[in-house]
């Protein structure tokens, strides 16, 4: 098993275009990092000795708002988490006065997922329709290994490019935001709020989480052009329809979502958890565990039918 | 001892019987050949050898070994290239082998380039594919399908595309393995001239069936041969030998007399014909080709 998934790295590897996509990836690090250090030179942080005054005012403010009764229940949920948020700050003095430091420029690298993840699918959509499309598939299937082991290496290759990408975002961003912004003096937590009460997270434990919980759609999208390209053998259909689905499923379930119940049904609705820890869910009364194991449906789907038919089919061309 | 026995192999498609009850055996150190017009089911059958096409009935066994049942432990002991040699054009020669020499255990680095080195390829290897000539890539199929020491070796239309430099050269690759290495080889083709160097004995197929099967040397040659005469008064000649040798079948054939006989009877031709004040420009024997035989064969079978 080891050496098929050397073989599959080594195939990816030696092409061209994936050095490109971790250049291409780097360099968007950079274009973002080099971007925002020149805006932050325009708004430098004030030193600010009157921050817990600060807050209290803003909590006033929020509060007032609250009494409107008219108020939808997102912005409710929004107030009652920044007041939450503040009242620990003051409770615990923990200052709001922090520069933009090498973490604040990960969390905002983290918005490349989606490109790390774009890469990933293109990867992906070719790893099984490609061997058909160089007429490598026919040498690859005569050697004493059952095709499930060759696609399921083909799979966790896919698995690693795509940690592999998440993992230079994380160390790239991380690197130029320690040379651009630099680390911060003292170390701070991150206040996490869910249910109406406040956590303190350790910044990189809370860090990989984040990427961890916005590469779910990224493993779910991968999933899915690796089944299209396995079952129709073309990769251009599996880079386009995965992308489509990429840009466009979360918009067009989020309106499916407000006219009916059977959105929660739908890939989309399911793909982005963070919403039941810092938000509220697509369609009410969704729950995480839901969310779980709707997302373990269409993940096992997917493979089912990527190995149904890869087993069951005819090498002819 | 049969290496490969084919038992009563069929395969359908869509309700329709692309081979049918197909069965032959393929001995140890002999060169098979498949021989059938386009269409007949050469690759088909190639292909469920090897166990990229599925066997709708009937089974095929390696060594004893199902490739139905026991496919893994069947098909170690093939190697094959099936139609074109495709490699991966981005890798280098050697990383091309080093791909198929980690999907089978205990293919060494050595025996690469061992490998490598009864190919001709030691110069090229490093090289990426994309840069190889056809048969180059020929070689390095060839290479692929050697690393494990296979028992039996299948080649489908290995000589399509080639020159003849190319050609020959497989040939004589093919007949060293046969021999020194005892491999069963089985080789596909529509290259009739080919088979007919190539192979030991032939297989042919046709509408998916086993129309015969012969070894070459009864194929090809018969103590009778068809010899062609050059003379300048053809009609007068064709009297003569047709009054003389009525079993000729004597024919004229654009500018030759052509018949069949026997080494013996040449001289007394060609007396009569110069006692009959005919110039004999010349004589050649004309050997009957395993294409007519194979023309003769499939042409029967469609009557």
């Amino acid at each position: 098993m080891t050496q098929l998934i050397r073989n599959e790295w080594m195939k990816i590897w030696r092409r061209s275009a994936t050095i490109v996509m971790v250049g291409i990836l780097a360099l968007a690090v950079a274009a973002i990092g080099v971007f925002t250090k020149y805006q932050e030179n325009g708004l430098t942080v004030p030193d600010n000795e009157d921050w817990k005054h600060g807050i209290e005012l803003e909590n006033k403010g929020y509060k007032e708002q609250l009494k409107d009764e008219n108020l939808p229940e997102e912005s409710v949920n929004y107030y009652k988490k920044q007041i939450a948020l503040n009242e620990y700050r003051i409770q615990h003095n923990i200052s709001t006065n922090t520069d933009y430091s090498a973490w604040d420029f990960i969390s905002d690298s983290s918005q490349l997922i989606s490109l790390a993840a774009l890469f990933t699918i293109i990867i992906a959509a070719g790893i099984v329709a490609n061997e058909f499309t160089w007429g490598t598939i026919k040498l690859l299937l005569i050697r004493p290994i059952s095709r499930t082991k060759i696609l399921l290496s083909k799979y966790i290759t896919i698995i690693l490019f795509g940690l592999f990408l998440l993992m230079v975002l994380f160390f790239v961003s991380f690197l130029l935001g320690a040379v651009l912004f630099g680390l911060p003096k003292e170390s701070y937590p991150y206040l996490a709020y869910s249910n109406g009460t406040v956590k303190e997270i350790n910044m990189i434990v809370h860090l990989m989480a984040d990427y961890g919980f916005n590469s779910i759609s990224m493993l779910m999208l991968t999933t899915m052009a690796f089944m299209i390209s396995t079952v129709f053998r073309n990769s251009s259909l599996a880079i386009g329809v995965s992308i489509f689905l990429m840009f466009m499923g979360s918009t067009a379930t989020m309106l499916l979502a407000s006219r009916f119940e059977w959105a929660k049904y739908i890939l989309f609705a399911n793909t982005d958890l963070l919403r039941y820890f810092d938000g509220v869910p697509m369609v009410s009364g969704m729950t995480l565990t839901f969310s779980v194991v709707m997302l373990i449906l269409y993940f096992c789907l997917f493979h089912f039918l990527a190995f149904f038919v890869f087993n069951k089919r005819d090498v002819a061309a | 001892m049969s290496v490969v026995e084919i038992k009563n192999v069929s395969k359908i498609i869509n309700g329709k019987r692309i081979i049918d009850s197909l069965s032959f055996n393929v001995e140890e150190g002999e060169v098979f050949g498949f021989l059938g017009p386009n269409g007949a089911g050469k690759t088909t059958t190639i292909r469920m050898i090897v166990g990229l096409i599925d066997i709708s009935d009937g089974d095929i066994y390696i060594c004893q070994q199902s490739v139905k049942k026991n496919f893994e432990k069947a098909v170690q002991h093939i190697g094959a290239i099936v139609e074109n040699p495709e490699m991966y054009k981005f890798l280098s020669g050697y990383h091309n082998l080093l791909h198929y020499a980690r999907m089978t255990k205990g293919v060494t680095k050595e025996k690469i380039m061992e490998v490598v080195e009864l190919v001709g390829l030691t110069d090229r290897i490093y090289d990426k594919v994309r840069t190889y000539s056809l048969g180059m890539r020929q070689r390095l199929g060839l290479a692929q399908s050697l690393l494990h020491d296979p028992k039996v070796l299948i080649l489908d239309e290995p000589t399509n595309g080639l020159d003849p430099a190319g050609i020959r050269e497989i040939r004589d690759h093919l007949r060293m393995l046969a021999r020194d290495r005892k491999m069963a080889v089985i080789v596909s083709s529509h290259l009739l001239s080919e088979m007919e160097m190539m192979c030991d004995r032939i297989g042919i197929i046709q509408g998916g069936k086993l129309v015969d099967v012969q070894l070459v040397k009864d194929f090809v040659g018969t103590s009778e041969k068809i010899y062609a005469l050059e003379v300048n008064k053809k009609e007068h000649g064709l009297e003569i030998i047709r009054e003389k040798f009525p079993q000729s079948q004597a024919v004229i054939n654009h500018l030759h007399i052509e018949g069949t006989f026997s080494k013996e009877e040449i001289p007394a031709i060609v007396r009569m014909l110069v006692e009959a004040d005919i110039n004999i420009y010349s004589i050649k024997e004309i050997s009957k080709t395993l294409e007519d035989r194979f023309l003769e064969v499939t042409g029967r079978e469609e009557q």
